[in-house]
């Protein structure tokens, strides 16, 4: 490429590409967020007049639209973008994805049609898990393919960025309409609206969708009839493809994934969950070192594209490896000191026998842990109390060791909803209450908070997610060639991010629980980090000089 | 760049002032809302989980 072509200015038509795409995975954001911000309300409105049994099955199968159905989509819409081309099946992603969206606001509630609207409700979710699937990869592989060659890194990173939009615009919408309606009438149907508007981010992307060209490498490959008749069993039929699908998984998006996931939500869990920070105060901090490091994606992608992928992808996991323990720690001591205190100053103990305390791992939602050890660590975790394990006799109840005298807990197992109540309440009370005499605050002091440490913290934080998101969609396309680079490159992505990212709230709360610090839930990025730096470092080989046209 | 820059920095700022205003919103990622409910508020339920897939 001549130097004229590498430092041309971002033409007119490549910047309705970013533009086209990246809208794409900002709705996507939007709608991801207005799930998980209307949780409460959407639970009131469809689920909450279900049976125990049939609320289970609903949570599973919830469950399965993000773990299962969005790698199936990645499947059958990279099959299609490989097949008939990357403008139409990405058209069609989103055409399914704001439909979807928009008839939830549509829908009827429970006490309206009853069952059906779960299950309508869920049939939705599938649709849109399907959609989401095959909409990053669509979106990555239409912009590498219209990118110069040297500014891949750059013009993907864009759309790294529509996370963060996409969270302001749900904020916007959400809050804007709540405000305006009141509480109340949100509750009962102004929550609708958000989903209604998002017809309107559809009629934009679809009408500025409408209007693209085929990518370029697609037309020429489809033009020469050299487009892959079966790229699924191209990508992972073959080992030569399969090898290099599961080292993009284990090397690449399993660590990317881990770090994303413990800088923007579990660095906002452990504020308000661990160190006891108001809601609204998180979600302001949090908002602001979102505002501050979001840059950072498009100045590392662009970075990568003149050191390398691999060098930004591997320090961003060699940092977070290195640095959580002690970052979290003085997260800790910035917005919680008189907790940081608490913990340093006092010795809890559970008492247990072993069989009584489950790894309590549920990340469905679904599982009740109700003997006496996992009911005393749960209280314990709650309160965010470091604890020693100390083995108790067989078939004692666990107890709880603050000061000087034990709290004996008790076991859930076949107690009335009554009983079950009394004795929470009871319990949680005594426990409380050596708590508060040992010093642990109930909640963050705000006149005691270093807000600006906490900003700097967890800016620092987002920066690695930078590090490592910035280049990862420039990283992926590049690995594979273009007959089958939208069904190879969807698949790690969504394995990296559901299941490893999905995983990590999950699994990082049963090691806390389990190990009775509230710091060691971290180990499970680290490790997970840790994986995919050996594994990347020794086994992926740097692509931001690759001819993604050579093989085609 | 600068008109993007601005904005950004415009919507952004405009994020941050209904935040304010707001009070308490959950930013905590994708649930299902299968999980808000009676059932889940359980005292021996379990352990909540703040942000599933994505």
């Amino acid at each position: 490429m001549s130097t004229a072509v590498a430092n041309r200015p971002m033409s007119p038509e490549e910047k309705k590409v970013i533009f086209a795409s990246s809208l794409g995975t900002v709705f996507e954001w939007y709608d991801f967020y207005l799930y998980g911000t209307l949780a409460v309300i959407i639970g009131n409105q469809f689920f909450s007049a279900l049976d125990p049994a049939s609320r289970t099955i609903f949570s599973l199968l919830a469950f399965a639209a993000g773990f299962i159905v969005r790698p199936f989509g990645a499947l059958v819409f990279g099959r299609l973008g490989d097949m008939i081309g990357r403008k139409y099946t990405f058209l069609v992603t989103i055409l399914i994805m704001g439909l979807s969206t928009f008839i939830v606001g549509l829908l009827p509630n429970y006490s309206s049609i009853g069952v059906a609207a779960p299950i309508i409700l869920i049939a939705l979710r599938m649709l849109q898990g399907l959609a989401l699937g095959g909409e990053y990869g669509g979106a990555a592989t239409y912009v590498a393919e219209h990118a110069p060659r040297n500014k891949r890194g750059a013009y993907t990173s864009w759309i790294q960025t529509t996370a963060t939009l996409g969270l302001f615009l749900s904020l916007i919408v959400i809050l804007g309409v709540r405000t305006t309606v009141g509480e109340a009438a949100f509750a009962d149907w102004g929550w609708r609206i958000p989903f209604l508007v998002s017809i309107l981010l559809l009629g934009v992307s679809v009408y500025i969708r409408l209007s693209m060209n085929e990518s370029p490498a697609f037309t020429k490959m489809k033009a020469e009839g050299k487009t892959s008749k079966a790229p699924l069993s191209e990508s992972f039929g073959q080992w030569k493809n399969l090898k290099i699908v599961i080292l993009a998984l284990v090397g690449l998006t399993a660590g990317q994934a881990v770090v994303w996931y413990t800088g923007q939500f579990y660095a906002l869990f452990f504020l308000t969950g661990a160190l006891k920070v108001d809601g609204a105060t998180a979600n302001i901090l949090v908002a602001c070192s979102l505002v501050i490091a979001t840059p950072f994606f498009v100045i590392f992608g662009a970075l990568s594209d003149k050191i390398g992928r691999k060098p930004i992808i591997m320090a961003g996991c060699l940092l977070a490896i290195l640095t959580y323990f002690p970052v979290f720690s003085a997260l800790t001591k910035a917005a919680n000191p008189d907790l940081a205190a608490a913990q340093a100053k006092n010795q809890v103990v559970v008492t247990a026998d072993p069989k009584e305390c489950s790894f309590q791992f549920n990340p469905t939602g679904t599982s009740k842990f109700t003997s006496s050890c996992d009911i005393a660590k749960q209280v314990l975790s709650a309160s965010s109390v470091s604890y020693d394990n100390v083995v108790g006799a067989p078939g004692t109840p666990a107890t709880i060791k603050i000061g000087q005298a034990a709290i004996p807990s008790y076991s859930a197992a076949g107690l009335s909803a009554d009983d079950l109540k009394k004795k929470d309440a009871e319990f949680k009370k005594a426990v409380a209450d050596d708590l508060k005499a040992a010093g642990y605050p109930a909640k963050a002091d705000p006149a005691k908070m270093d807000k600006v440490m906490i900003v700097i913290i967890l800016t620092y934080l987002v920066i690695l997610v930078t590090m490592v998101y910035g280049p990862i969609a420039a990283m992926l396309v590049e690995m594979f060639p273009t007959r089958i680079r939208y069904t190879s490159m969807s698949l790690p992505y969504h394995i990296g991010n559901g299941w490893f990212g999905g995983l990590l709230p999950a699994t990082a709360l049963a090691i806390v629980a389990q190990t009775g610090n509230m710091y060691n839930g971290l180990w499970y990025p680290i490790v997970i980090a840790a994986v995919t730096l050996v594994v990347g470092t020794l086994f992926i080989k740097e692509t931001k000089d690759v001819d993604i046209y050579a093989n085609d | 760049m600068w008109k993007i820059v601005i904005g950004f920095l415009v919507f952004a700022a405009v994020a941050l002032f209904v935040l304010s205003k707001g009070g308490d919103i959950d930013m905590s990622g994708e649930k299902h809302g299968v999980e808000a409910g009676p059932a889940a508020a359980s005292p021996a339920g379990s352990a909540s989980v703040p942000a599933p897939a994505k």
